[in-house]
């Protein structure tokens, strides 16, 4: 048992000798063998004698030395002959052998072969990177040596086992690994970059820390700025940083704060003099990575404004000289902040409020005045530096200044908030910083002029808003905003159709407050007519509110805005003199500009009615007949549809409430659910029946007993004025055409259309609204309709002046006829229904039907349907008893009517264009007049100084020549029709 | 043939070979009976120039040998010792190789030649190997890196060596193993113990343990059998590592070490010293070596009184138990190497610091009975 353990033992001793012999003369060449084979023996080696390590490993440089090798040759035979040689098999097997051998040492036993490992293939990546430097590729860059060296099975099996190895021991052990590979960074920097990239990107934040100590380091050993440049471990610093920016920017960000901050804190107590040297060239040294780096540049400047406050730079004043000193001059370093913010192409915004703040300085901080004067001073000449190089390089077209004009265009909302700024230089500069962009970038011109137009408060803003938009730089003949009626064009158009969506969407514009817009177009349209402002002379407001005149109009018309607005629009509209005949400037509205308008403005009209303000109303009223005559002027369409809504919301909306219209108001019905039945057994307890007693409650019919109308009504001064304003506005839609004779006179067609509008809307029949009368017996067929018309008149008192209207402008009324033949016959009716309650003349009802007879006679006289005497019936209706007042209307009236049918065909025209009945030759038969003189001459003693009037006192010539009439019929017409207007 | 004439023959040879020779040629002018000052001053010279390639011909000095080369170096080295010369030749040629003032620059191919040593495993290596530590002694500074060197690559690097090694208690491999492993535990007792998560020194727990049971006369070994040296050395006497490792299980439970390997441990050594044969002058265990662990246990016991009055205090110290296995582990041991006789030195002095420990029941028995007054 013993001897066969000991036998067995001596073989395996013989074993590990005869291996440990093998390799030996394997490695030292001494005998030729099989490399896969050899490789095996070392690894038996390396499992059973660890002390063999270091030449085991040593071994493994050789072989992946070799492997690179081959690499690199087949690189550089493909580039040299373009035919790929074939990769060597054992290269292949005899790393995999290596690398999974390896890697079980690490994942095994991590904690006492990591280090070892690790270290062997930092230490050998660099011999390696060095060795190979400058083969088989041209780029020096660190990404195209990345990607050769990953494409190298054994760098890259190395760069495997090398993670490996540091993520077994970054947490326990963090500094040595790091140091180790910063170690033989230095060692072999530059070559070695790549490998401290891509381990650096498996642990960012260890080695993006610890990269930036050791670049700082170095940093502090140049005296100056030029040595700093040259330095090639910097530069290595950059270049790893830079590749580790691309996936690692927030650390990278966090790592250079800390670094920064930690720079701020001055300990004289615990720094010794490396330290304090150190953090006085952090930022210097911040500043050279920065230029080195474009991608480190937009990472430190992406929050500079939180990382430097106003209180920071304070702080920072005291190293001044120091960076002065260490870069020269202070020109010197002035020189790289701009060109550093120049190029940066992230935070551009944060910078140039940062400077703007420095400028304000003493706002904030009043410590130090001569401080705080140099630091004014510096920032004021940064930022100048800035914006001319700016502007010198968008002038000459050149691209090298694109990445802060990027960097802005992106941030471009932090611009627009210092846009409103009250301070005219930081307002000012964001307007310079908006026309450079806009210079190129028509959209982001729109958008802060659209952010502009929206937010200006004052007329500082809007003088901003007109300088972005006139300023040289603007290519105002760009295409397709030019044909568009330019920017402000745009911007209207995005704004307006925004405007509507969010209406849509919403339905109530609360949380905006959008007057104060509305209001800012009004005032450049008023600079714009005031024609004081020279940019302001090309129209370009103007311009731009026609190509947007739909949705202006719409907007206009159709959203529930708030009279202020309306106010606004309406004055808007009222300058910008739609449409416009001037020579060179004319514009003719499209026809849905016309109807939005025309439906807005008739709105804003009964709008200004419920004005409480008497100036505004008054202004709002003559704006609407401006506008309205214009409108209607240019357009029949326009006209008939602002009558049409002039006369249907006067009548049928609750605007009627303004003319004086009565309205039911509805009582609320109260619904009672209570059951009959329950009522009863609940009465039933209260009152004490007998026994046999069945008296039941009948509950409540209906509603119960009609509650008494009330009417809801206005002052009657304010009825009056309203209603004259109504009337002066209807009267405006039916003048002439401007610039000719007729501007000024209400045309006979356009009133017609009033006339037959109210026919329209008062008759509810379709049928019988012709002009003639007829019998009265017919009467009884149409009396429903009559009734509806009759109580439409009651209740709507506006109607009495419409029909005064129509009636004025003759021959309109005849087309009333229905509306009058329908009053009379109800007036009939209700006299004759009278009987003898006359003699109570001062009742309630009594009153108004009289009140109403008169005015029906009125309106009949005044539109010449009822020629004197029957004219005068109105006078003298009052004295009469009803049934006397019922044979007046029946034979006189009626009969005269239904036998002279009211036509325009009654009228001439004289030679002024006025339609005229002549009232000696019109004069009725006595068939009509009978009645009424049977019935004066009854009363006479109330009526006598009528009667003369009507019957006796007739113009004598007048009654002569109407008697020769067929000889002196010409003469007649000249002297008593012809009466000249003013007469 | 002259000084000159052999270095420069063996100069016309390359490296290895040049090794092989050098040591052949040094074992013939230091194995002889008395060799002179020049023929010791030649081999040194010898060893420097061709075996260890510290200096070049002129005697400027040279960067240490790359690991291929000192690998190689270790196969000549290996097929030297494992040749047929008597082991008191082979013990000469291995001190003057690895001792005196080159000892520190040597260390680490020392270190790699025990190792690999132990690794293949070289019965004749190894008993130089311990040869060469008795007369050295295990103060030395170089020791301790052996020492460390040696753990790390068989209880760190390698996991499972406790079965490879395992096998072989009557070898001579853990003898030296176990002094050096012992040297390394007495120096760096603290770290080994607090660590406490770490698996390694538990493997080597465990191998210490399955030696010191599997074999109870291994602690003694070295006195017991003591190496062939050259005529005329002065031969040094060996300590044998029983307080070290005692000082190991005594602690543990104040380390918070509850292993029962510990346990284990303690029977083994208990066992170990009840071995020790009778008779001879005591010379196993030194009392300084004992009284070590005292001043362990006195910090303890005044982390855990800090804060405390006088009453409080001394029920604490009862009632700590942790402490107090701690001390009875001590007490026995003290106890059983005090009756087996082998404590040397002044045992009185040792007697009078043991009183000044906690309080502790198996103490005061211990202490009483062994008062020198009786």
């Amino acid at each position: 048992m013993i001897s066969q353990q000991t036998r067995f033992r001596n073989t395996t001793q013989q074993d590990i000798l005869s291996d440990l012999k093998v390799f030996v003369d394997g490695v030292t060449k001494q005998v030729k063998c099989n490399p896969l084979d050899l490789t095996k023996t070392a690894l038996s080696i390396l499992k059973s004698l660890p002390a063999a390590r270091d030449a085991v490993l040593s071994y493994f440089c050789t072989v992946f030395d070799k492997a690179s090798e081959n690499y690199v040759c087949a690189i550089e035979t493909e580039v040299s002959t373009g035919t790929i040689p074939p990769l060597s098999e054992y290269d292949e097997a005899i790393i995999t052998e290596i690398h999974s051998v390896l890697c079980s040492f690490v994942t095994g036993n991590a904690e006492a072969w990591a280090p070892i490992i690790s270290t062997w293939s930092l230490e050998l990546l660099g011999e390696i990177s060095t060795k190979y430097a400058g083969r088989a590729h041209i780029s020096t860059g660190l990404n195209e040596t990345l990607q050769l060296w990953m494409n190298c099975r054994a760098t890259r099996t190395l760069i495997d086992i090398t993670t490996q190895c540091l993520s077994c021991l970054i947490h326990s052990d963090t500094e040595a690994c790091i140091n180790a590979l910063l170690d033989t960074s230095v060692k072999h920097s530059p070559n070695f970059d790549w490998v401290v990239a891509h381990v650096g990107s498996c642990f960012p934040n260890t080695v993006i820390t610890r990269v930036l100590s050791c670049g700082l380091k170095d940093f502090c050993q140049n005296k100056s700025y030029e040595q700093g440049c040259n330095s090639p471990k910097l530069k290595s610093v950059v270049c790893i940083l830079g590749h580790l920016a691309s996936s690692h920017c927030g650390d990278i960000g966090t790592a250079l704060l800390h670094l920064f901050n930690s720079s701020l804190i001055v300990d004289n107590a615990q720094d010794n003099d490396a330290i304090r040297l150190q953090k006085k060239a952090t930022i210097p040294f911040l500043l050279h990575l920065s230029n080195l780096s474009s991608t480190l540049l937009s990472t430190i400047c992406t929050s500079i404004y939180h990382t430097i406050p106003l209180e920071v730079i304070l702080q920072l004043y005291n190293f001044i000289d120091d960076w002065c000193k260490y870069f020269g001059s202070s020109e010197a370093l002035q020189d790289l902040l701009v060109n550093l913010i120049l190029k940066c192409e992230k935070g551009a915004s944060q910078i140039i409020s940062l400077l703007l703040d420095c400028i304000f300085l003493e706002d904030v901080s009043s410590t130090d005045e001569v401080q705080n004067q140099i630091i004014k001073m510096n920032a004021r000449d940064v930022l100048e530096f800035v914006l001319q190089e700016i502007d010198f390089s968008i002038r000459n077209n050149l691209s090298q200044h694109h990445g802060i004009l990027n960097s802005l265009m992106n941030e471009i909302d932090d611009i627009h908030v210092i846009l409103l700024n009250p301070k005219m230089v930081k307002s000012q500069t964001a307007a310079k910083i908006i026309i450079f962009i806009g210079h190129n970038n028509p959209a982001v011109l729109i958008k802060s002029a659209k952010f502009l137009f929206q937010h200006a408060r004052t007329d500082h803003h809007l003088a901003l808003l007109v300088r972005i938009l006139s300023d040289e730089l603007i290519d105002k003949a760009l295409q397709p905003y030019h044909n568009k009626g330019g920017y402000f064009a745009a911007v209207l158009d995005q704004i307006f159709n925004e405007y509507i969506q969010e209406l849509a969407v919403l339905n109530n514009n609360e949380d905006e407050d959008f007057s104060q817009m509305w209001y800012n177009l009004l005032i450049l349209l008023r600079w714009e007519k005031s024609n004081k402002v020279q940019m302001l002379r090309s129209q370009i407001i103007t311009r731009a509110l026609q190509q947007n005149l739909i949705t202006f109009t719409a907007i206009f018309a159709k959203s529930r805005l708030d009279n202020k607005t309306l106010h606004t629009f309406a004055e808007i509209l009222e300058i910008l003199n739609i449409p416009t005949y001037n020579n060179g400037h004319s514009y003719s509205p499209p026809l849905q500009v016309v109807i939005n308008f025309t439906i807005g403005i008739v709105n804003y009209f009964f709008v200004c009615c419920e004005e409480r303000d008497e100036i505004i109303r008054l202004k709002g009223y003559n704006c609407t007949v401006e506008i309205l005559k214009r409108l209607c002027a240019h357009s029949n369409i326009a006209r008939i549809l602002a009558l049409r809504e002039l006369v249907e919301i006067a009548l049928f909306s609750n605007c009627n409430v303004l003319f004086g219209a009565h309205i039911k108001r509805q009582v609320p019905h109260e619904h009672n659910d209570k059951l009959l039945l329950k009522q009863n057994k609940k009465l039933s307890k209260t009152i004490p029946l007998t026994k046999h007693s069945s008296v039941y409650n009948g509950g409540i019919i209906g509603t119960g007993k009609r509650k008494s109308i009330c009417f809801h009504s206005l002052a009657v001064d304010n009825i009056a004025n309203n209603t004259t304003h109504l009337i002066r506005t209807i009267k405006a839609c039916c003048l002439g055409p401007p610039d000719s004779e007729k501007e000024t006179e209400v045309l006979q067609d356009n009133i017609i259309q009033v006339s037959l509008l109210l026919v329209q809307y008062i008759s509810p029949d379709v049928m019988y609204n012709g002009l003639p009368w007829p019998e009265e017996e017919f009467s009884k067929v149409t009396i429903e309709r009559d009734l509806f018309i009759r109580r439409l008149f009651s209740s709507t008192p506006l109607l009495w002046e419409l029909m005064s209207l129509v009636a004025v402008h003759r021959p309109a009324l005849c087309y009333c006829s229905v509306i009058i033949r329908a009053l009379t016959a109800t007036l009939m009716h209700q006299w004759s229904s009278m009987g003898d309650q006359s003699k109570s003349m001062n009742t309630e009802s009594y009153k108004s039907l009289m009140e109403t007879t008169v005015k029906v006679i009125e309106v009949m006289s005044l539109g010449q349907l009822l020629p004197p005497p029957l004219s005068g019936i109105r006078d003298v209706i009052s004295y009469f008893n009803s049934f006397e007042i019922v044979a007046i209307l029946r034979d006189c009236i009626w009969s005269y009517m239904r036998d002279h049918i009211p036509s325009p065909a009654l009228f001439t025209t004289d030679s002024n264009g006025l339609h005229w009945r002549d009232p000696t030759i019109a004069r009725p038969s006595e068939i009509y007049t009978n009645t009424l003189r049977i019935i004066m001459q009854r009363n006479i003693k109330t009526v006598g100084h009528l009667y003369a009037q009507m019957f006796i006192n007739i113009p004598k010539d007048e009654l002569i020549m109407q008697r020769n009439i067929k000889t002196v019929g010409h003469l007649y017409a000249q002297m008593f029709i012809n009466i000249p207007k003013d007469e | 043939m002259s000084v000159q004439e052999t270095k420069i023959s063996l100069r016309k040879i390359e490296f290895p070979a040049c090794a092989k020779e050098a040591l052949s040629r040094i074992s013939q002018l230091i194995c002889r009976r008395g060799p002179s000052l020049s023929q010791m001053d030649l081999a040194l010279d010898l060893m420097a120039e061709f075996v260890f390639c510290e200096i070049d011909k002129r005697g400027n000095k040279l960067p240490p040998l790359n690991p291929i080369k000192e690998l190689q170096l270790l196969d000549i080295l290996f097929e030297y010792f494992n040749g047929n010369i008597k082991e008191v030749f082979k013990n000469t040629v291995f001190l003057s190789l690895f001792s005196g003032t080159t000892a520190t620059l040597r260390s680490r191919i020392l270190s790699k030649l025990i190792s690999i040593a132990i690794g293949v495993p070289s019965k004749s290596v190894l008993i130089s190997a311990s040869a060469l530590m008795q007369q050295v002694g295990d103060s030395s500074m170089n020791y301790n890196k052996l020492a460390e060197a040696i753990v790390k690559d068989y209880f760190v690097l390698i996991p499972n060596a406790t079965q490879r090694l395992s096998g072989l208690p009557d070898f001579p491999v853990p003898r030296s193993l176990l002094e050096t492993v012992v040297l390394w535990v007495t120096a760096n007792s603290k770290l080994c113990i607090a660590a406490q998560q770490n698996p390694s020194p538990r493997s080597l727990l465990e191998t210490v343990v399955l030696w010191v049971t599997a074999n109870s006369k291994l602690c003694i070994a070295a006195q017991q059998n003591p190496s062939a040296l050259p005529s005329g050395t002065i031969v040094m006497e060996s300590t044998t590592s029983i307080a070290g490792l005692l000082k190991w299980c005594i602690l543990a439970p104040i380390y918070k070490q509850d292993s029962e390997l510990y346990a284990n441990l303690h029977l083994g050594l208990l066992n170990n010293i009840l071995d020790i044969p009778q008779g001879y002058q005591p010379k196993a265990i030194n009392h300084v070596h004992l009284a070590v662990p005292i001043r362990y246990i006195y910090k303890y016991a005044a982390s855990l009184v800090r804060k405390k009055d006088e009453a409080e205090k001394n029920r604490c110290l009862l009632e700590d138990v942790n402490l107090q296995l701690s001390l009875d582990r001590y007490a026995q041991a003290v106890q059983v190497a005090l009756s087996t006789n082998c404590v040397y030195g002044n045992v009185g002095e040792l007697l009078n610091q043991l009183s000044q420990l906690p309080q502790n029941k198996l103490w005061s028995i211990v202490i009483a009975a062994n008062q020198p007054n009786k």
